[in-house]
């Protein structure tokens, strides 16, 4: 046996700019989150209905020593007590992502402490790691702004897409529902509230729940969803926005739910796992958590649901991802440049196609 | 002291190290896309081949703006944290005034811009001072050609210069509205166009160091989107600061 006591603590300093948030945070061996500072510029981006990417750069780079300074006093440490320097370098707006790869580019340099970068979406499902310990393999269900997978992790370092959506993300989908509604920019909490006080009365379409693959649409739903709206504007007739609601989350959580429980049945992982925004949401993990105790008890994986105030973008989840790569040895170089469209390598089963 | 200083603000990287006044290397390298793969190696090699560590550079210096926005920002972000980590000084010198300084004689106004298309420059006019920097005497600003044409035509009237010395990107197409101020006028060689680092170092140097959490690009342009948004409403712009919360 080895023993663990005497192994050495790893500890990683973190850095996440992909969007509108700017974070740092310092993990303990990929677990134990000591410090995590988030900066966010909602309120500037609310000005224009959505995240403009200038401005977001601009954000970024007016915090990005203070926190990091920050992340280190608020754990109580100093660089020296650093292994490893995280950053996300994709995917996300580029502008953004390069102030987080130069930050830590030049921490790395500055201090001679190794440098790896980290994929964001990676990031989102280690948000779990924060949470529980994950066994593997592992299925894991991605929804956030722009992503909607369902991913394969057959050890902490190695992922596949399996599922994905066609077009619009599930958050995407609420952001985009939610301005009809003349709910403020990001509307998924909203809207998720707003669910919880009314009833599926419209019956919008599931799309794609019936088709023999992984895959999500959610375009369909969002004209289905406006073209009602419309139609009761040109008629004067007002619409419950409670129902509204209530029906819009309730076709969304049933096709993800029941593609995911699917795929869990394919794939019988040990642990199902959520990540990205849309995670946070409380019909959806009411509804996964629900279905996954009716499997049958010898395919019923273990479920992680990440802290809600994980879900949303940090630099916390973006070090623990780091630290299995720290682990796996895989490290960058300052030659490490923001991949704007890196995504997650697809399983052969969707090359096929 | 040694000053190792950057410019990332257009297409060419430049990367000086100076002892006081003296430029010991500069490396400059054209590179279309942006600048984030080659900076780091660059300031590596530097120090490489002088035997130095960045613990021993007592300042750091960089073009503060105007120039591509992304751009300034990988080089004032890189400065930014080696000097708040190492608790080095740092300098932010103004991208035209680097410019204009490589260009300066006796006598000539030295117009240093960047073509920020449509007609439309990042631009200022700099005169020589001998010892010292170069002083502006048309602000940085982001001018149509026409607006900055007649402040340099109102500047002459009052401070007749020899010649004019048109510097940086972009003017060479301005040559039939040039020829109408019936001014002397010369375009900058090839290698006056060219921001320097090592000439940075050197502007760094008369400069009092700033705080690097306060060090900022010096844009000159708001966003689109907060142009328009100041024209819907009618808000103030407000402070950047306010628009960013820890949560
Ligand atoms: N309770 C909720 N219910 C539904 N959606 C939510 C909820 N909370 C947040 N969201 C949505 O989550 C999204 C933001 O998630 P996240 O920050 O992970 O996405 P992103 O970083 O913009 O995109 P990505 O991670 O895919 O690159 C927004 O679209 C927001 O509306
Ligand atoms: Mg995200």
């Amino acid at each position: 046996m080895i023993n663990l006591d005497s192994k050495k603590d790893i500890r990683i300093l973190a850095y996440e700019s992909s969007c509108d948030e700017t974070s740092t945070a310092v993990v303990k061996n990929g677990r134990e989150i000591e410090s995590m500072i988030v900066a966010t510029q909602i309120k500037s981006h609310q000005r224009f209905g959505g995240v403009v990417p200038e401005v977001a750069s601009r954000h970024h780079l007016e915090v990005i020593t203070q926190i990091t300074r920050k992340a280190l006093e608020q754990a109580n440490v100093t660089w020296n007590e650093i292994d490893a320097i995280a950053v996300t370098y994709g995917p996300g707006l580029v502008g953004a992502l390069l102030i987080g790869v130069s930050a830590a580019k030049a921490a790395s340099m500055a201090t001679g402490i190794p440098l790896i970068g980290v994929d964001h979406i990676m990031g989102h499902i280690m948000a779990a790691q924060l949470t529980a310990e994950i066994a593997y393999p592992a299925l894991a269900l991605q929804v956030s702004g722009g992503h909607t997978e369902i991913v394969l992790l057959k050890d902490p370092t190695h992922f596949e897409i399996v599922g994905d959506t066609r077009d619009d993300a599930a958050g995407e989908a609420y952001d985009k529902i939610g301005r009809v509604l003349g709910v403020n920019y990001p509307a998924g909490k909203t809207i998720d509230e707003w669910a919880h006080r009314g009833n599926d009365t419209f019956h919008f379409p599931r799309a794609m729940m019936e088709d023999d693959d992984y895959d999500f649409s959610f375009s369909g739903l969002k004209s289905a969803f406006i073209n009602t709206c419309h139609h009761a504007d040109q008629i004067h007739q007002e619409l419950n926005k409670y129902d509204l609601a209530a029906s819009f989350q309730a076709a969304v959580v049933d096709v993800l739910a029941h593609k995911t429980i699917r795929a869990l049945k394919q794939y019988q992982p040990k642990t199902f796992i959520m990540g990205g925004g849309v995670a946070a949401n409380r019909g959806l993990r009411d509804r996964m958590e629900h279905e996954i105790t009716l499997l049958p008890e010898n395919i019923k994986p273990k479920v992680i649901l990440p802290d809600l105030k994980l879900c949303g973008d940090n630099a916390a989840m973006i070090g623990a991802a780091a630290y299995n790569l720290y682990q796996d040895g895989k490290f960058a170089d300052l030659t490490l440049n923001a991949d704007p469209s890196l995504e997650l390598p697809y399983a052969d089963s969707m090359l096929n196609e | 002291m040694k000053i190792l200083s950057i410019s990332t603000a257009t297409n060419q990287l430049s990367v000086a190290l100076n002892e006081d006044q003296r430029v010991i290397t500069e490396k400059n390298e054209r590179d279309e896309r942006n600048h984030s793969e080659h900076l780091d190696p660059l300031f590596q090699e530097i120090l490489t081949e002088n035997k130095l560590t960045l613990k021993e550079i007592d300042r750091f210096a960089v073009a503060i703006g105007p120039g591509s926005y992304t751009g300034l920002r990988i080089g004032v972000t890189t400065v930014k944290m080696f000097a708040s980590i190492l608790h080095k000084e740092l300098v932010g010198v103004s991208t035209l005034q680097a410019l204009a300084a490589g260009a300066l004689s006796d006598q000539d106004l030295v117009i240093a811009g960047i073509d920020a298309r449509n007609d439309n420059y990042f631009a200022g006019a700099y005169l020589d001072q001998q010892e010292q920097a170069p002083i502006c005497v048309i602000d940085d600003g982001h001018y149509h050609i026409d607006t900055l044409l007649a402040a340099i035509k109102k500047y002459y009237e009052d401070h007749p210069v020899k010649e004019l010395v048109f510097v940086g990107s972009g003017f060479e197409k301005q040559q039939k509205l040039l020829e109408q101020l019936e001014i002397p006028y010369r375009f900058g060689t090839q290698k006056q166009n060219e921001i320097h680092a090592g000439l940075i170092g050197q502007l760094a140097l008369q400069e009092k160091p700033v705080d690097a959490d306060e060090l900022l690009p010096k844009y000159l342009r708001r966003t689109q989107a907060e142009a328009d948004w100041h024209q819907k409403t009618g808000k103030p712009f407000g402070s950047d600061r306010d628009y960013v919360e820890e949560v």
